[in-house]
């Protein structure tokens, strides 16, 4: 700086002078641009213009509509903003939970998990369980009013199944479907399984008779989209969807908040009692704004959990706790080196006592694992899985193993960042050490790092990892048919046990519905013998919901449920 | 003059090549791709296969690479695949960036704010207590990291105190000091984004601290500060009028390379706060391999960087015309 | 870019080197720089002297005694599975001067030549070396780590063990590995530009026109003459940047592509109990606290130390 001369100095104090004043330029062009991308304010119309009780339409302030008497605020589920709002493409629960109530299908699921009918008001189902036939409701419209028909299902089928659409749930929930796959794969035009009777019925063929089909279908890949909304729209069709579900969508402001109205139209019982819902996206404690009165329910993290429960707390009284059809597995990958000898992976299972580490790392906000299935799940039976903690077994297993006093090293794979997954996993490596004396290493790796290793069977390098499988539909087939079978994708432990594919073959093609849950007990007592995976936990979460909200749902799966929820202020 | 300028411009695409191609090749030869963060433990490897050659995935490198410049180059700068599926990358940064430019500004403002007093009483007070003191608390700022100061300071600042310490009911049973972002991002207007700001801003006050420290030493022992002292100037006057000027103008030039740094979110301030900003936006694009959101976010900043590195370069370039030779 | 500025604000005037006694006079009169010496001083003898100091291993677990406040058998309390946190932290501080001496290394061992060379030379060296600074410069810092980390790290680990190299695909050398050169590679850059400017500055004067003139061999002139006089800024620059190694390496582990647990890092520490307890950190204050604290202070002492060698390898200031 000394070398430059006074005169000098003036001019870069122009300069700077300039760069100030570009810096404000910036800040205003920021400030200008921000309120331009804000959905319902400047710049853009609101998807439905809000009202007043009055009926006098509101002028959105351009700061966030005020929270009104009628109006639910929830926290966003998940990560925050859903990955999208098409239901095509929607695979996840964190962008399904929006999909389900701004958009509907034929069938659907009530609070219990059974199959009602939605848009579709009865079905019919052929002698040899391959054809459906559904009738569709008159009264079934879109948000804007226009009646939903057959060919707008036929067209929500024939869309999802496109090849160029890349939907990555089609094949997993309307594979069964005659014609689905060949469509996929470019074989064939159209979806031959599903014809147009009328206007107001639809018939469809699977390939063979499956139980769970029905299930299938009530997932967003089988909803209805308006066919001039989604080609009118472009690719981002979905920022003004025109649904048939209970709520419309009115504003979502990415990482911010995304706002449902009540679809006043709504064709079925429980229609929508509360005028708004508004979902809080984004970072940051949600459980400070429920404490200052800013949410109406919240999600009670591990950090929250011993304040909460204490029954001294005014906040234990608005506590529920609901469970979730997930179980969380330690998975021995039955080809590596130690674990293809189940006697090294029962001495592992009874090396770890899992009800310490719930009590101690989780605070009881889990439970142990009664066995594959997680409670809630139909066919689910207490007492299945009989892996105690038994270190004195689990050393003398080990002696008799293969490996006794050649150990290879082990490594526990375990996706996570900022050590806190991994709590649980250093706790139980520290178990075995203590009671085998193995040194079991912890490698942390990011989530698409670990699936797309995982997902490539043959090549799966890990030993030792845990993962959790929520069930995508409630039938015993989804965990024990799945997990297990014999070269099934997401066998991740390389399980194979011939006894166990017949018997699942068997389970599959059974009618009765008894007959068919006491196969799958029996096939999932036969499994955890051979200790392929050791259950680890099943969920619980805990909710606090403020007193005035009546009706609230804590389903353990993705279902339509804010149309049952009412506020009484 | 004409000639330093080409040269840097000539400069400016090359750097972006590179750039581009060094991002491309680690996303593409990375591990984990995003058809399979898609499909997350639904995989099943036809579905996987089918889905690569829908996106061109299973395309050679030079082909993906030199259809995506063609297009940015056309301005189409892709769809994001997974986090944001179909929305247009333009436009998801569009979105984010107002809010990352206003924080880092209240931050760069505050730095400067709080910085340029407290280097110049350091300065002019050297080896003071006083000096000591400031220093001492500039480096302070600095050394907290951010993951500590994130909940630490949330804590101090918005919680109902009362739930735990009840001596504290009475100082702050009203409610939060400052308001949490929390789902509504207001933008530079709003009491909410104070907080960020300011653990934002702990950098440049040390920065602006030192600089004007510094440099305020430096001026003081100059000629024309001696002359002016001489002549009978009060010390006040000294020290606004000519000093202050001078040592300020070091601190303009730093000025002008944070615009270029403007553009780029901190990952760690923004999702601990929820600021809808770029730094979350390119983080989550980072873990779920959303390649198009993570390429277009590089090629902004190195953009910004070097036109920022242009302006002070080129008003350093017609003041000392030695750096042109170089 | 160009030249006429360094990082930090730090303007060294270009003066052949100052006896040494004359700088580490100013430096022991220099209180705060005393300090920062003192804790530095510390953090390595607790790394050498790890296995001697701590009461327990820093892998002990015992779930009976988890969460417990400070006590005469823990001081610094127990952690979420019940090991000594003091412990943890006295080994942690192995792992970060290991990490911090090893990233120093990488740093000048590409920084330094790469930017004498720059500097002595010209040419097309200098075009390569500085445009490379320049990628790096206009790469965002914490990304070029993911990505190196994300894809480097298990890249090696499979192939270590499809290769049968158990060892090294088992043991925690390779996140430190990662993390150093992770480290390593983005941080040669800054003082590369500031050692090609000192050496630019240095390189006109007379005694080393001199050697040319009589025949000195380039490197000779170079590591004899050039780079000691170059270096006062470039130990500042380090000492103040060791800091921020020693944060980054708590980010990385942030990030859960540092260090992995159980091995004892001070960013895994903190990371570990930050997230699970700032709720409730006045009746856990030594779950956040400590940690948060014992990484600032090695922070704060580098940088008094980086200052006091400033202004002990810079007198001009005094006068």
């Amino acid at each position: 700086m000394s070398s430059s001369g006074n005169s000098n100095r003036w001019l870069i104090g122009i300069v700077a002078v300039l760069l100030v004043a570009l810096c404000g330029a910036l800040c205003i062009a920021g400030a200008g641009l921000y309120f331009l991308m804000q959905p319902g304010t400047i710049g853009s119309t609101p998807v439905s213009s809000g009202t007043t009780p009055g009926g006098i339409p509101t002028v959105t302030a351009p700061r966030a509509p005020a929270a009104g008497k009628n109006t639910l605020r929830l926290p966003g589920r998940g990560s925050g903003d859903p990955p999208t709002l098409d239901p095509a493409l929607a695979g996840d629960a964190d962008s399904a939970v929006y999909v389900v109530e701004i958009f509907s299908g034929l069938v659907t699921l009530d609070k219990n998990l059974k199959v009602i009918p939605d848009v579709a008001e009865r079905w019919e189902v052929s002698g040899d369980g391959k054809t459906f036939t559904f009738f569709l409701r008159k009264e079934a419209k879109f948000h804007d009013g226009r009646p939903v028909t057959a060919q707008d299902f036929k067209y929500s089928i024939e869309r999802v199944t496109n090849p160029a659409l890349a939907s990555h749930t089609a094949e997993t929930y309307l594979g069964d479907i005659v014609g689905v796959k060949e469509k996929l794969t470019r074989k064939a035009q159209a979806v031959s399984g599903v014809e147009v009777v009328d206007d107001y019925t639809v018939k469809i063929t699977i390939d063979a008779p499956k139980a769970y089909f029905l299930a299938k279908l009530t997932f967003p890949t089988a909803f209805i989209v308006d066919k001039n909304n989604v080609e009118r729209g472009g690719r981002t069709w979905t920022d003004k969807p025109n649904g048939t579900g209970p709520f419309k969508l009115k504003e979502y402001a990415r990482s911010q908040r995304l706002i449902l109205t009540r679809n006043e139209n709504f064709y079925r019982e429980p229609k929508p009692q509360v005028d708004e819902v508004q979902f809080i996206l984004g970072g940051g404690s949600a459980m400070t704004m429920y404490e200052n009165g800013d949410l109406e329910s919240v999600y009670v993290t591990i950090s929250d959990i011993e304040r909460v429960s204490d029954p001294k707390s005014p906040l234990n009284k608005e506590m529920t706790v609901s469970a979730e059809l997930s179980t969380d597995f330690i998975v021995f990958n039955t080809r590596k080196p130690p674990f293809d000898d189940p006697k090294v992976r029962q001495a592992f299972a009874l090396a770890i006592d899992r009800a310490k580490v719930v009590e101690v790392v989780y605070r009881k906000m889990s439970n142990v694992a009664p066995g594959i299935l997680p409670p809630g799940m139909p066919g689910f039976v207490e007492g299945q899985a009989k892996v105690a903690y038994d270190p004195a077994k689990a050393k003398q297993l080990l002696a008799e193993s293969k490996y006794a006093g050649k150990m290879p090293d082990i490594t526990w794979t375990t996706v996570g960042a900022g050590g806190s997954a991994a709590q649980s996993i250093q706790a139980m490596t520290a178990m075995i050490k203590e009671n085998l004396g193995i040194t079991v290493s912890i490698q942390q790796t990011d989530w698409a790092t670990f699936i797309g290793q995982l997902n490539d069977p043959n090549r799966n390098p890990f030993q030792i990892f845990d993962i959790a499988w929520i069930a995508d539909y409630a039938d015993p087939q989804n965990f024990i048919d799945i997990l297990f079978r014999t070269g099934s994708t997401q066998n991740w432990a390389a399980y194979s046990n011939p006894d166990v594919d017949k018997l699942l073959d068997q389970a599959a093609v059974e009618k009765d519905t008894a007959q068919r849950f006491k196969l799958y007990q029996q096939i999932e007592q036969k499994i955890l013998e051979d200790y392929p995976v050791v259950p680890f936990t099943v969920s619980n979460q805990y909710w606090l919901t403020k007193s005035y909200v009546k009706g609230m749902v804590y389903p353990p799966l993705i279902i339509p449920r804010l149309q049952y929820i009412s506020l009484e202020k | 003059m004409g000639a330093f300028l080409v040269r840097r411009l000539i400069w400016l695409p090359i750097l972006l090549f590179f750039i581009s191609l060094i991002t491309f090749a680690l996303g593409l030869y990375g591990p984990g791709d995003p058809v399979q963060v898609m499909m997350g433990l639904h995989a099943n490897p036809e579905t996987i296969e089918r889905l690569r050659h829908e996106y061109g995935f299973d395309q050679p490198f030079y082909v993906q690479y030199l259809r995506y410049i063609g297009n940015a180059l056309q301005g189409n700068f892709g769809y994001s695949l997974v986090k944001y599926r179909d929305q247009p990358v333009g436009k998801l940064i569009a979105d984010a960036l107002p809010a990352t430019i206003q924080l880092n500004l209240l931050a760069i403002g505050l730095g400067v704010l709080i910085g340029v007093p407290l280097g110049l009483l350091a300065g002019l007070n050297r080896d003071s207590w006083l000096d000591l003191l400031v220093r001492a608390f500039v480096i302070a700022g600095i050394s907290f990291p951010i993951i500590f100061l994130n909940p630490v300071l949330t804590f101090i600042f918005s919680r109902r105190h009362d739930l735990i310490l009840p001596a504290a009911n009475l100082a702050v049973s009203v409610g939060p000091i400052l308001p949490m972002v929390q789902g509504r991002w207001e933008g530079l207007l709003s009491a909410k984004i104070i907080l960020p700001a300011l653990i934002e801003s702990t950098g440049v006050i040390a920065i602006m601290t030192r600089q004007m420290r510094a440099g305020i030493i430096e001026v003081m022992n100059e000629d024309f500060i001696r002359t002016a002292r001489a002549k009978g100037l009060r010390e006040r006057l000294v020290i606004f009028r000519h000093a202050l000027r001078n040592a300020l103008i070091p601190i303009a030039t730093i000025l002008g390379l944070m615009l270029g740094g403007l553009v780029a979110g901190s990952f760690l301030v923004e999702n601990w706060f929820g600021v809808p900003g770029v730094g979350a936006l390119t983080f989550d694009a980072l873990s779920s391999r959303d390649y198009y959101v993570v390429m277009a976010m590089v090629l902004l900043i190195a953009v910004a960087y070097v036109v920022s590195n242009l302006i002070v370069d080129l008003t350093y370039g017609y003041l000392d015309p030695r750096i042109r030779k170089q | 870019m160009t030249q006429t500025r360094s990082p930090a604000g730090i303007d060294l005037p270009h003066r052949a080197r100052s006896p040494q006694r004359r700088v580490v006079g100013r430096l022991l009169r220099n209180p705060p720089a005393l300090i920062g010496l003192g804790v530095v001083a510390a953090m390595i003898l607790c790394a050498i002297f790890a296995p001697q100091l701590a009461p327990y291993a820093y892998d002990a677990q015992d779930l009976s005694i988890a969460r417990q406040a400070p006590s005469p058998a823990h001081w610094f309390g127990t952690d979420d599975l019940g090991r000594d946190m003091l412990s943890r932290i006295i080994w942690g501080a192995r792992s970060a001067v290991f990490v911090i001496v090893m990233v120093m290394i990488v740093n000048l061992g590409l920084g330094v030549p790469l930017g004498a060379a720059a500097g002595y030379f010209g040419g097309w060296v200098e075009t390569v070396v500085m445009r490379a600074a320049d990628i790096l410069f206009a790469f965002p810092g914490l990304l070029f780590v993911f990505f190196i980390a994300a894809t480097i790290k298990p890249a090696i680990l499979t192939w270590a063990r499809e290769a049968g190299w158990r060892d090294l695909a088992n043991s925690g050398y390779l996140d430190y590995a990662v993390v150093i050169i992770a480290l390593g590679v983005i941080g040669w850059a800054g003082l590369a530009r500031m050692v090609r400017a000192q050496v630019l500055a240095v390189k006109e004067r007379e005694y080393v026109i001199g050697a040319q003139a009589i025949g000195v061999p380039t490197w000779k002139i170079i590591a004899r003459h050039i780079l000691p006089n170059a270096l006062a800024p470039v130990i500042v620059a380090l000492s103040m940047g060791l800091g921020d190694i020693a944060l980054s390496e708590g980010y990385l582990s942030f990030l859960g592509i540092g260090l992995q647990p159980p091995a004892p890092s001070w960013g895994n520490i903190l990371s570990d109990n930050a997230g699970r307890y700032w709720r409730m950190f006045p009746q856990m204050i030594w779950m956040v606290w400590i940690p948060g604290l014992i990484l600032a202070a090695v922070v704060f002492a580098f940088n008094f130390l980086g200052d006091g060698l400033n202004e002990a390898l810079n007198p001009e200031l005094v006068d």
